[in-house]
């Protein structure tokens, strides 16, 4: 399959300034040297703790944000130097969903001419009979119907809400979508639908989704292949079932054990990660996970591991550890 | 048996909200019981409840609630016919509580220290007691003996005379140990910082530590787990399952998260529109769940150990609680909806044994 979007060693660092000349003194790094490809009409999944650095890597690759350091390719396209007119017709093609559907939307536009203006913007449609066209067609495949198309936002659900940053984003007729915990702030009744509609349109529009969230039930659901985010790296990057089933990480390990099932009678393995995500600002040396990890060695605590690949399965660990009896080989 | 096993039972209580749109009716005639020593687990949507009627029952309602009717009998007594002064004197020494967000409710200006000695120094008679038996014993005195003196507090007489400084000793070296009870990495480092110094889950530690340092007989925790990670998650509900054997509490677990409860909980029960729509032991109402609404709610939730191609959404959406659904106020919602439904609340009855279910569908 084609690759659609590239990331190579892509790092956003937020300075810290302090005292009167506003001295940099240190760097948050939310981002710090990730490395993925998301391929064409796939649903790539991005999970992590909060802090972990999801969305900061979201706004970077949009360009939102402009990443410190690295590259982004899209289908072809350097991201990072685009300037103008090429970086605007680049945001036609990827676009981005927000978290809170509450502060994603104008409250003084009504839904018509907040789907209207986007076309504008981008040229999409020629005459404003087109426009409305269009914004009506979307709205209908976003389940929603013509007497919504004249309200306000705030005369909609949460969920609803969501469906109309859907349409919005599809008026453009984009290839690829970063969905930023889409459902993070809709009720468990409502998140399905959502979730539903989200797998129908990327069929129907042909669309590839970069998927974040930090629910990862939820990623488990929708995606084809997941990353596993720690402090601004990557962890541990295969297919879905590999990373869900059979971890190599010992991160991803303890975090998949740590996901609640809603099954009393699951025998659950009970391991338990001891600590807290560290600060970013002072990150640990060596590998970035030691100081939680059970397995660590001196080793890990001074030399980093670096994202390596062996069957598809990318893993940034010094050992290969075997769960289930302690065991790890280098 | 059972009827002793109680330690609260909320019968069909009904609270509003009068606010400039209307009358929020968010309670709608709620019937709850919490046997001791038990964890339950009170799940819904947002809007469903499940935080006013924790509010009711801690007597901590906003100014524009009113109580429209229903009784809570908490050992007996009616909290809802107690002065505002006598539930202030409950909610210190017999309920407690842990909310979502521990940042708003740990005094961002005191140490965790002053914070938790404060506690214990409401009774200076017990740490008395503790000094004096560890004077007589020659032992440490730990939380979990005092935890034991719950029922039978015989004071030791003895012509032991206990300084002031003593007692403040010991309250501190109380807090230290039930701060590692609670897991508390670093416990005696962690009484001189402040709440801001602390993350997430050691914030909420510090809430859980006190307020189980009054050893409450009822413990509500509120949505204890949704503002923190994952792995975090764990290491509380972890907790929260050893606290159960340790501690003479039984706790309500106020959570929207099904997987969360069914990690936890001894019996669950389910809330929808401001009614109790089901409740049954955990492992019942997963098995075999009756009402539509909790059917649905199943299905429209992802499982990591069974996934599904695609997940089945529940139509419609929560309830607007100024102008409720007449009759069952699932109704709407609900695919088997009948006249009967559109017309008359259906009780809270039990199907099955020990499975309560409100719904015509079943019973009724």
């Amino acid at each position: 399959m084609e690759d659609l979007l590239i990331v190579k060693d892509l790092k956003t660092w937020f300075p810290i300034k302090s005292g009167i000349i506003q001295r940099t003194v240190g760097n948050v790094k939310a981002v710090d040297g990730i490395s993925f490809t998301v391929r064409k009409g796939e649903t790539f999944g991005l999970v992590g703790e909060s802090g972990s650095g999801k969305t900061t890597a979201a706004r970077s690759i949009m360009r939102l944000i402009e990443p410190t350091e690295g590259e982004i390719h899209f289908n072809g396209i350097n991201v990072t130097i685009a300037k103008g007119g090429n970086l605007r017709k680049l945001r036609r093609r990827m676009q981005i969903i927000f978290q809170d559907p509450y502060a994603s939307l104008d409250p003084r536009q009504t839904v018509n001419s907040m789907l209207v203006e986007a076309m504008k913007i981008h040229g999409v449609t020629k005459s404003r009979n087109e426009s409305h066209e269009r914004a009506l067609k979307l709205l209908n495949k976003v389940g929603l119907s013509e007497e919504h198309l004249y309200r306000f936002p705030h005369e909609f659900s949460g969920g609803q809400r969501q469906r109309i940053a859907v349409a919005r984003v599809l008026t453009l007729n984009p290839d690829f979508l970063i969905l930023d915990e889409p459902t993070s702030f809709l009720d468990v009744s409502v998140q399905a639908s959502v979730l539903n509609l989200l797998k129908d349109l990327q069929k129907d529009f042909d669309l590839t989704y970069l998927f974040i969230s930090h629910n990862l039930a939820v990623v488990h659901h929708m995606s084809k292949r997941v990353a596993v985010m720690y402090l601004g790296r990557l962890m541990e990057v295969a297919e879905r079932d590999a990373i869900y089933d059979s971890p190599k990480h010992p991160y991803t390990y303890h975090l998949m054990a740590a996901i609640p099932v809603p099954d009393p009678e699951f025998e659950k393995e009970e391991v338990l990660l001891t600590g807290d995500v560290p600060s970013p600002v002072d990150i640990p040396p060596g590998c970035r996970f030691h100081p939680r990890c059970p397995y660590a060695t001196d080793k890990c605590k001074k030399e980093e591991p670096i994202l390596e690949e062996k069957d598809e399965h990318w893993v940034a660990c010094h050992y290969n550890i075997d769960f289930k009896s302690g065991e790890k080989k280098p | 048996m059972k009827e002793r096993n109680r330690v609260l039972e909320i019968k069909d209580l009904k609270v509003n909200f009068h606010t400039y749109r209307g009358e929020v009716k968010a309670l709608n005639g709620v019937n709850l019981n919490l046997y001791k020593r038990e964890i339950l687990g009170l799940v819904g949507e947002s809007g469903c409840g499940k935080s006013v009627t924790a509010l009711t029952v801690l007597g901590l309602l906003p100014e524009n609630a009113y109580i429209e009717g229903g009784e809570i009998l908490f050992r007996g007594e009616d909290l809802l016919k107690k002065s505002a002064g006598d539930i202030r004197l409950l909610r210190a020494d017999e309920l407690a509580t842990v909310f979502q967000d521990p940042l708003t409710y740990l005094n961002p200006v005191l140490k965790i220290e002053t914070q938790l000695v404060e506690v214990f120094m409401l009774d200076k008679k017990l740490l008395k007691q503790a000094v004096i038996a560890q004077k007589t014993h020659g032992k440490n005195v730990t939380f979990t003996d005092i935890l034991s003196w719950k029922n039978d507090s015989v004071m030791e007489s003895t012509n032991l005379k206990v300084s002031r400084g003593e007692v403040k000793k010991m309250a501190k070296d109380l807090c230290v140990d039930l701060l590692r009870l609670v897991k508390m990495p670093d416990a005696e480092r962690i009484l001189s910082q402040y709440p801001f110094e602390l993350s997430g889950g050691m914030r909420q530690r510090a809430m859980i530590a006190m307020a189980l340092a009054r050893r409450p007989s009822l413990f509500i925790a509120d949505e204890i787990t949704t503002a923190v990670d994952v792995t975090i998650q764990a290491q509380i509900l972890h907790l929260m399952r050893e606290l159960r054997d340790k501690i003479d509490a039984s706790t309500i677990m106020i959570t929207h998260d099904l997987s969360v409860a069914a990690e936890i909980a001894d019996r669950i029960a389910v809330m929808y529109g401001g009614n109790v729509v089901e409740v049954s032991s955990t492992v019942e109402i997963f098995r075999n769940p009756l009402h539509p609404y909790t059917k649905m709610l199943m299905k429209a939730i992802p499982n990591v150990k069974k996934p599904v191609k695609k997940l089945k959404s529940i139509p419609g959406t929560v309830p607007e609680m100024i102008n409720p659904p007449s009759g069952c106020r699932f109704h709407p919602r609900c695919p088997f909806a009948m006249d009967k439904c559109k017309k008359e609340r259906p009780k809270l009855l039990e199907a099955v044994e020990k499975h309560e279910v409100a719904c015509y569908l079943i019973k009724g």
